[in-house]
């Protein structure tokens, strides 16, 4: 018998103590590691005031069992799966925990109608959590990441259609724009932030990678791709010398991480997604095993 | 850098002796409202009714908390400041009420600058992220406006608080912004590494 096929309940179960216990009164484990390394090397005094107010936050919130942070963002779902695995109450047992958690005190209701405003009181709603789904037959374990990510970062994202030509060579046009982005952003997205970056595809394509980076990596990670993990590293070192800071009021630590998501594209274009996520990263991940085994993502400090 | 404490309502004065990197600690009522209530205010203004608060010497955090409700009396769970660029097209209405101090995070922009100088006025910096330490400032809840039609996040909160801070002088009443200035800094430097107008 396995778990991901036979039983109905597992999950229903799961989702529910995976994001109380891991996901609304507290940040992911491995930001939370790289907020204690900027606390201990930032040398302006206010960045690091700033910054040990940030991770005192995160232990009141703990300790007091309190949303983190008052706002919720809005919620993305991951899910990668292997074939027979039942999936059928997923949507609804997700759904319905946010309406619950909600009720407890854990969620601000925020969800509004795009046009009217109108608040659906619960933070029910069309698209509500949106769920990215990956079918990869071959997979014996399902995994479930679930990212709540902050929307005053939103208002700091940018998107182009490069053409060859403006990518330059060693893509200093793509990097001159991420800067750019971020000088534009300033404080706007709750620095020290992370950014997620998708390259190639289309419009959407670019745009999807670019959420999909920053919330299903572990940020203390490095991309596989050697070229990729070099421009990460880069253009890092480049935002956290910007001296945008901690809340924005100067400091070194501007950014914790860079993401970067990529898809071949057509030989016409180059889409770029810049998608800033806030330091206070409420996110919770869990690989399911066919004997019932659970491995919880983000878990390791690695530095 | 000077640290100074607030009573609200606060005056004019008061405001102009601050300047840009000074810490101030809140003692008094403000009011927490964001985009809807700020979209509200101006229409009122515009019909020329009247508002369900006197604004003058007030103090507008840009921020919707989450909230609980014991005994028939509203509980801030937490309450932390939203990105207060949203509201710039507002600056010149805010200036006009009387509004001493927005509280925020991410900094404004051109027009606030205008209108902190043209009224008197600062712009605080809360630390972003940090619900949970700033509703420690939050003594209790006053009266809530217009919560059935906006929600919880964009009603029009009034709060009382005690020695809320520390808060972060990041505009002055002189034309100072640290975050005009960081951002000006940067640009240098990002010209200097891609060469904008030069080889």
């Amino acid at each position: 018998m396995s778990i991901l096929t036979d039983d109905k309940q597992f999950l229903k179960d799961r989702i529910p103590s995976l994001l109380r216990e891991r996901c609304y009164t507290t940040i992911s484990p491995d930001v939370m590691h790289l907020m204690k390394k900027a606390y201990a090397e930032e040398t302006s005094s206010s960045a690091k005031e700033m910054l040990k107010t940030q991770i005192k936050n995160v232990e009141m919130a703990e300790n007091q069992k309190k949303p983190v942070c008052q706002s919720p963002g809005f919620a993305t779902v991951y899910i990668r799966h292997g074939k027979g695995v039942n999936i059928d109450d997923l949507a609804d047992v997700l759904k319905k925990e946010i309406v619950n958690a909600t009720k407890d005190g854990f969620l601000r209701p925020s969800m509004v109608h795009p046009l009217t405003r109108k608040n659906t009181g619960d933070n029910s709603g069309v698209g509500i959590p949106n769920i990215e789904l990956e079918y990869a037959p071959a997979l014996s374990f399902m995994e479930v990441i679930i990212s709540f990510k902050g929307c005053g970062a939103e208002l700091g994202n940018a998107m182009k259609i490069f053409t060859p030509a403006q990518i330059g060579e060693g893509a200093k046009g793509i990097k001159e724009f991420v800067i750019d982005t971020a000088i534009q952003a300033g404080g706007k997205p709750c620095p020290p932030f992370a950014l997620g970056i998708g390259i190639g595809g289309q419009m959407d394509v670019a745009a999807k990678l670019s959420r999909r980076a920053v919330s299903v990596r572990r940020w203390t990670d490095h991309n596989p791709d050697p070229e990729l993990a070099s421009m990460e590293q880069e253009l890092l070192g480049m935002l956290n010398q910007l001296g945008i800071g901690p809340g924005g009021i100067g400091g070194k630590t501007t950014a914790l991480a860079v993401k970067i998501g990529m898809s071949h594209t057509h030989t016409a274009v180059c889409p770029v997604a810049v998608n800033f996520h806030c330091w206070v990263a409420r996110r919770a991940g869990m690989r399911i095993y066919p004997d019932g085994r659970i491995q919880y993502l983000f878990d390791e400090e690695v530095s | 850098m000077k640290e100074v404490s607030l009573n609200t309502p606060i005056l004019k004065e008061q405001v102009l002796n601050l300047d840009v990197g000074d810490v101030v600690y809140i003692t008094g009522v403000v009011y927490a409202a964001r985009d809807m209530a700020h979209l509200r205010i101006r229409k009122l203004l515009r019909d020329k009714e009247s508002l369900p608060e006197d604004f003058n010497g007030g103090v507008i955090f840009h921020a919707g908390p989450a909230v609980k409700k014991v005994d028939d009396e509203w509980k801030i769970l937490v309450i932390g400041p939203t990105t207060s660029t949203r509201m710039e097209p507002y600056a010149e209405m805010v200036g006009q009420l009387g509004v001493r101090a927005i509280v925020g995070k991410g900094g404004m922009g051109e027009s606030t600058i205008q209108s902190l100088t043209k009224y008197g006025g600062v712009y605080l910096l809360a630390a972003p992220g940090c619900g949970v330490v700033h509703a420690e400032a939050v003594k209790r809840v006053l009266r809530v406006h217009w919560l059935e039609e906006l929600g919880v996040p964009e009603a029009i909160w009034v709060l009382e608080v005690n020695g809320w801070g520390p808060l972060v002088v990041g505009m002055d009443s002189h034309g100072g912004s640290i975050f005009k200035d960081i951002a000006q800094k940067a640009t240098i430097l990002k010209d200097q590494w891609f060469n904008v107008g030069g080889g």
